[in-house]
């Protein structure tokens, strides 16, 4: 490992000219111009399209396909089924092992919207003709819908080969459970329903597979979030030599991890090998996105205790989860249900915790990841807790988490679940927003309006957003590995130009922008000067791309090490030339200058000059190449004990939202009036990509507590199938709030910088619903299902009143 | 049935193409006039990252059949930049940040235009009216609020 | 989400546009705005033979002022009329439902017949046709005829329209002079469809209300006018406690009322009860 600078001031300049400035995105040119190549808009000679068919049944046994009818429309160049994909695959990876199937139906169907067969043909609309053209004859089988009733004992099999439904299930036990909950002055208890929500990028799954036939290896263009990760996955459900499948990711319309896309891309691959090697694209429409798509997550039932004293300090905390994963494992929504460990016990101080985990299959679309990936849900069931004791023990909801957070001082703190938080001051958080929300005040426009008879809240909240995951997070999950290297190689040629290979494409984080920040500052350049190419899974260094808000933190080590490597090899090429030592040598501010007698200068571009054209100049030890490689990942990340505690996650961002909203009786419609937020990520390396990621955030927040929620009906048919009935956020529904920042830098991350990308979704769901209940205080009742629609709100109120 | 000829203009420019009377018209823009920067989010009239401007007027094209848009005159955002300049517009979107995958931008940049140039000055009301339409799933639209206020004050005299 | 094939027609006048339906029957359906249809051949759940697109039938595009009425031509752009003095002027209420239709870039391509003839149970324009006593006028194959709104909506997206035939023009009544008028609407989202919706007039004398109309949409498969609340409030003295016991009252009247996931029967019932009390506040505010 090399040497990592802790903080900016440790940048080899003066003053840093791009870092931490709020400068305009290098990405932005091509996409405001539209010239941005989404999936969609290439075009390959001798291209084909593909069109799926999609099971209608959410379980039903194949008794036969036939596409002959298919087959015979003219521009229909290949068919493809479930024999095919029998053939040709091994079933679909997944997490936990052994519940997945083939990327077609092959025995059964087991969700509504489950591949079945798939054409390729001339056009996208002949496409279409033809699947209606494929006779399959079902015998429907009796649909399990029911989570509660799926995880029972006897209850019909989602699988057959398995004993029932339980995909998982694990007891955590961590501190002394039973001990606190006897010795607690005061137990709390309560049941949570969160309906699945889902990504639902902009842009749905695109892909483009093109079959070598002669050479027997696989191509794949695509809207892929992580394309060397998928890549391995194709390599191993193809039995393909991992080094005989490309993958080349295209900028692409978002992510927010439920991109999906594994059985499109095994689908087109295979079509192309049918169709002699012609390249076969797959589009997904939106309706498939939302019914067989990566588009559904966290679909859970809680039951949630805390043991508290007197004083509202909280000694332990159970949670208990039914977490339905839908109809296979292949969407690695079980991830979800293992990262709430990384932050169990949120802000506070608690020592014992114990998570009862089930993870049940039913005949639902296999749940995947989304944003936040499981604590959103966590975080809202933990919050309302606190909220509850705060209530019971007459405790102002903000007090009673002041007196159970983790202390500024006693950082770096492992919670019992294993996992270290780096830094963090969360007093000083809430401080500030109490102060920005003029928190005394909001509460007197509480009760004014409530004197009013109005329906008023405000929520409090105080959460963790963990980042820079790991696999070990996982592991627990079936997971396998340590360690997520995230590569970068750096050259400089001889022009003195900067150039940065990365594998991963553009989904909007603005990380090409980041890296060209560095990279300026570092060499002392221009950022014209700095470019990051895109180099495909074979020709990039090791890496995985965006996730778990590690991309900043990972980029950033990995910029920063190459740097480190390609500044040492620049160094020893002036020594040379100066004839002095390499350790009397510095890089500063873009030159290499002998630090005794600075006017012995040489600049960097210069110095990749000579080691480019004058191997006559070079010491032994230096090759004439002006490029270094380095791949960072986390340190200090070791497997789980035997209770899963592990450092799993490197950072922990901190956020305190203040929300007030009201509640219109008449038809349960929530306005949120005011939002205050004071966000700690640690060093902010570009404040406006910061600013992004926290607004967009904030509107899948409130999109999740009060909008989006998909629906199936008791034969499993997926009632919430277009947007007309999946309701994402406008910008009517999403408030500006006021923000404001505190930096607590990380000690464990190159520049102190944390995991940001995820931001406020872990934070907005609990806030709005912490307001809503303080909202329905007066009444006594408490909205205990998210999102909370307008119908379960008057319900609430409804019934309330009545009696 | 058999194609039909549409004769159009776009961005200024005339294209002729023969069509199935069944496509769409942003399928007809993208994939037989090659003008791919208006992009397809939901095919249900929703999203609104299919907008353009068809004689003046932002609409959705992937509710439009492409045999519509015969003798019309459209913009779309390959029509903004004229000769390598930036139009106001999309200067303001970079430099408030009002794009982060930029795949909602198209169209959120058109129903822009067609506000702006009606009303110069919008009120608050008038612009979210304007952007109510369309969806981002990335910015959460403080951004593109502060985009179109941006713009404004570039465009107006 | 592509459509099935089709065959198309552009007519250029009403007489070719009916010879058209004629020829082609129930495989023939009219595009108009195209704002509901052409999502639902995107999704082949309409699958028509013939799509006859009268977006050129230039004749069908007016806004007239007639008598204390305004006729308005079928095709006549949403987005037009949103932007006409003379619909602002001559009927405040018509300009206020069509600024509730979805966002605007729906409306430039809507057409105030459109949406009469799809008959959404949620759209606005329907219930306001309605309470209006508005008139529909119709072109055939038998020549042309007029359908007084009470009896044009007839179920779930069916209107009085026989095959063959095409709503040409709608006639909106101007309100009495001095009436107030409100909309109101339960929305999850700004711009969506409602999930329930009231239409209040209110025509007072003094302090006594002389005419009272409402009508509901969102609740049943069809617009609906309230003539027992209507008839509570004719002659009643303007107070808040009758519009209250009246939306109660509406609450409990409603048969049978939609449902769906965004609003249960209750929820529904409760809507039109807590919707029409509004409307009436606000027309009441309103009136002079």
């Amino acid at each position: 490992m090399t040497d990592f600078l802790r903080s900016l001031d440790d940048l080899p300049v003066t003053t840093p000219k791009w870092v931490g400035k709020p400068i305009g995105r290098v990405e932005d040119p091509a996409l405001i111009t539209g010239k941005a190549e989404f999936i969609d808009n290439v075009t390959l000679p001798g291209m084909l399209h593909c069109a799926i068919l999609h099971s209608p049944h959410a379980h039903a046994r194949i008794k036969s396909v036939d596409v002959s009818r298919a087959a015979a429309l003219p521009g229909v160049v290949a068919t493809l089924t479930g024999e095919d994909a029998e053939r040709w695959t091994r079933k679909m990876y997944t997490t936990p092992d052994g519940w997945g199937m083939y990327v077609l139906a092959t025995d059964k169907v087991r969700f509504v919207g489950e591949p079945v067969a798939a054409v390729a043909a001339t056009s996208r609309y002949v496409a279409e003709d033809a699947i209606e053209l494929i006779d399959v004859e079902y015998e429907p089988l009796e649909p399990i819908v029911d989570a509660f009733a799926a995880a029972q004992p006897g209850s019909p099999k989602v699988f057959d080969d398995h004993d029932d439904n339980i995909m998982y299930k694990r007891l955590f036990s961590w501190g002394e459970v039973e001990n606190a909950f006897a010795n607690a002055d005061h137990v709390y208890t309560e049941t949570f329903r969160w309906n699945r929500v889902g990504a639902n990028p902009l842009e749905t799954f695109g892909v483009i597979s093109e079959w070598n036939i002669v050479e027997n290896t696989l191509t794949c263009r695509g809207s892929f979030q992580t394309p060397s990760y998928i890549a391995m996955g194709r390599a191993a459900t193809f039995r393909l030599p991992s080094n005989k499948v490309r993958f080349i990711g295209q900028p692409h319309g978002g992510s927010f991890g439920g991109k999906g896309g594994g059985r499109g891309t095994d689908i087109t691959a295979m079509l192309s090998r049918k169709a002699n090697g012609r390249p076969v694209k797959w589009i997904e429409d939106r309706m498939e996105y939302l019914s067989s798509g990566g588009s559904q997550a966290w679909d859970r039932h809680y039951e949630v205790s805390i043991a508290v004293k007197d004083d509202g300090v909280v000694t332990a905390l159970r949670v208990k989860l039914l977490d339905d994963m839908g109809a296979t494992a292949e969407g690695f929504g079980a991830t979800g249900a293992a990262k709430p460990m990384a932050s169990f016990t949120g802000c506070y101080a608690i020592q014992n915790a114990e998570y009862d985990l089930t993870l049940v299959a039913t005949n639902k679309l296999p749940a995947s990841p989304y944003r936040g990936m499981g604590p959103p849900p966590h975080n809202f069931v933990l919050e309302q807790m606190m909220d509850i004791a705060a209530r019971d023990l007459d405790i102002d909801p903000a007090e009673i988490r002041r007196r159970n957070f983790i202390p500024a001082d006693q950082f770096p703190y492992i919670i019992a679940s294993g996992n270290e938080y780096d830094s963090g001051e969360y007093e000083a958080a809430l401080d500030r927003v109490m102060e920005m929300a003029d928190y005394q005040q909001l509460r007197r426009e509480q009760e004014a309006a409530q004197a009013e008879g109005r329906l008023a809240g405000i929520g409090v909240v105080s959460t963790i957003e963990p980042g820079v995951f790991d696999w070990n997070a996982y592991t627990i999950i079936g997971t396998r590995g340590i360690g997520i290297p995230e590569g970068v190689t750096v050259s400089i040629d001889t022009m003195g130009k900067i150039t940065a290979r990365v594998g991963f494409p553009l989904e909007g984080q603005g990380q090409y922008t980041v890296a060209s920040q560095l990279l300026a500052d570092y060499f002392g350049a221009d950022i014209e000067d700095v470019r990051v190419v895109l180099a495909d899974n074979l020709t990039a260094p090791p890496n995985f791309g965006p996730g778990g808000s590690r991309l900043g933190v990972a980029l950033t080590g990995a910029v920063l090490g190459a740097s480190a490597r390609l500044r040492d090899k620049l160094i020893k090429v002036a020594a040379k030339l100066f004839e002095v030592q390499p350790e009397d040598v510095e890089l500063m501010d873009g030159e290499l200058r002998v630090k005794a007698v600075p006017e012995s200068k040489l600049s960097v571009g210069n110095a990749a000059a000579i080691m480019l054209n004058r191997s006559d100049m070079l010491p032994d030890d230096v090759d004439p190449s002006p490029e270094a490689t380095f791949a960072w990942t986390a340190p200090g990340r070791v497997e789980p004990d035997e209770q899963g505690r592990v450092k799993s996650y490197l950072t922990a961002a901190n956020a305190c939202h203040i929300v007030m909203v009201q509640i219109d009786s008449g038809t349960g419609k929530v306005d949120i009036l005011k939002y205050f937020i004071v966000d700690d990520c640690g060093t902010r390396l570009n404040p406006a990509n910061v600013d992004g990621m926290v607004q967009g955030a904030l509107a899948q927040g409130v999109g999740a507590a009060l909008l989006e929620e998909y629906v199936y009906d008791d034969d499993g048919q997926l009632l919430t199938a277009s947007f007309m009935d999946y309701l994402l956020p406008t910008v009517h529904e999403v408030p500006i709030p006021e923000k404001d920042a505190l930096v607590t830098p990380s000690p464990f991350t190159p520049l102190g910088a944390k995991g940001a990308g995820e931001s406020a979704i872990h934070t907005t769901p609990a806030a709005i619903m912490c307001a809503i209940n303080d909202a329905l205080l007066p009444l006594g009742v408490r909205a205990k299902e998210v999102p909370a629609s307008p119908n379960r709100l008057w319900k609430l109120i409804h019934d309330a009143q009545q009696a | 049935m058999p194609s039909r000829d549409v004769r159009l203009s776009v961005n200024g420019v005339s294209y002729e193409a023969s069509v199935e009377p069944r496509m769409t018209l942003v399928d007809m823009l993208r994939h037989e006039l090659g003008l791919t920067g208006t992009h397809v989010g939901c095919e249900h009239g929703v999203c609104g990252a299919c907008t353009v401007l068809m004689d003046g007027r932002a609409v959705r094209t992937c509710i439009m059949l492409a045999v519509q848009a015969d003798g019309a005159e459209l913009m779309t955002v390959e029509g903004l930049a004229k000769d390598g300049e930036l139009h106001p517009i999309q200067q303001a979107f970079m430099e408030e940040r009002g794009l982060q995958c930029g795949f909602c931008t198209p169209g959120f940049m058109m129903s822009i235009h067609e506000l702006l140039k009606a009303t110069p000055d919008p009120t608050e009301e008038e612009v979210k009216d304007a952007l109510g339409g369309a969806i981002c799933r990335c910015t959460g639209y403080e951004a593109i609020l502060q985009s179109v206020r941006s713009a404004a004050k570039k465009m107006r005299p | 989400m592509k459509p099935a094939p089709f065959d198309y027609y552009a007519p250029a006048s009403v007489a070719e546009t009916v010879a058209l339906l004629q020829q082609h029957g129930n495989e023939a359906k009219l595009l108009a705005g195209g704002q509901s249809l052409v999502p639902l051949l995107n999704m082949r759940l309409a699958r028509p033979g013939v799509v006859v697109d009268i977006n050129r039938v230039e004749e069908l595009n007016y806004i007239r002022a007639d008598g204390d009425s305004l006729a308005i031509g079928a095709m006549t752009n949403q987005r037009s009329a949103e932007q006409s003095e003379l619909v602002r002027e001559r009927n405040p209420l018509l300009y206020a439902a069509i600024r509730l239709i979805g966002h605007p870039q729906i409306r430039n391509r809507g057409t105030i017949g459109g949406s009469i003839a799809h008959a959404d149970p949620a759209a606005e324009l329907p219930a306001l046709v309605v309470v209006l006593d508005a008139e529909m006028r119709i072109a055939g194959p038998h020549g042309e005829r007029t359908v007084a709104a009470r009896d044009f909506f007839v179920t779930y997206l069916t209107t009085a329209l026989a095959e063959g035939e095409l709503l040409t023009e709608v006639r909106f009544p101007s309100l009495p002079a001095g009436a107030g008028w409100s909309i109101q609407e339960m929305t999850r989202r700004h711009g969506d469809f409602a999930l329930a919706g009231a239409i209040a007039t209110l025509t007072l004398s003094g302090d006594t209300i002389s005419e009272a109309r409402i009508a509901l949409f969102g609740v049943g498969a069809t617009p609906v006018r309230l003539p027992d609340a209507e008839a509570r409030l004719a002659g009643a003295r303007l107070e808040q406690a009758l519009f209250a016991e009246v939306g109660r009252a509406v609450s409990t009247s409603i048969d049978e009322p939609l449902t769906d996931i965004h609003a249960t029967a209750e929820y529904r019932r409760n809507l039109a009860g807590v919707l029409t009390e509004r409307a009436l506040i606000e027309a009441a505010a309103r009136a002079a």
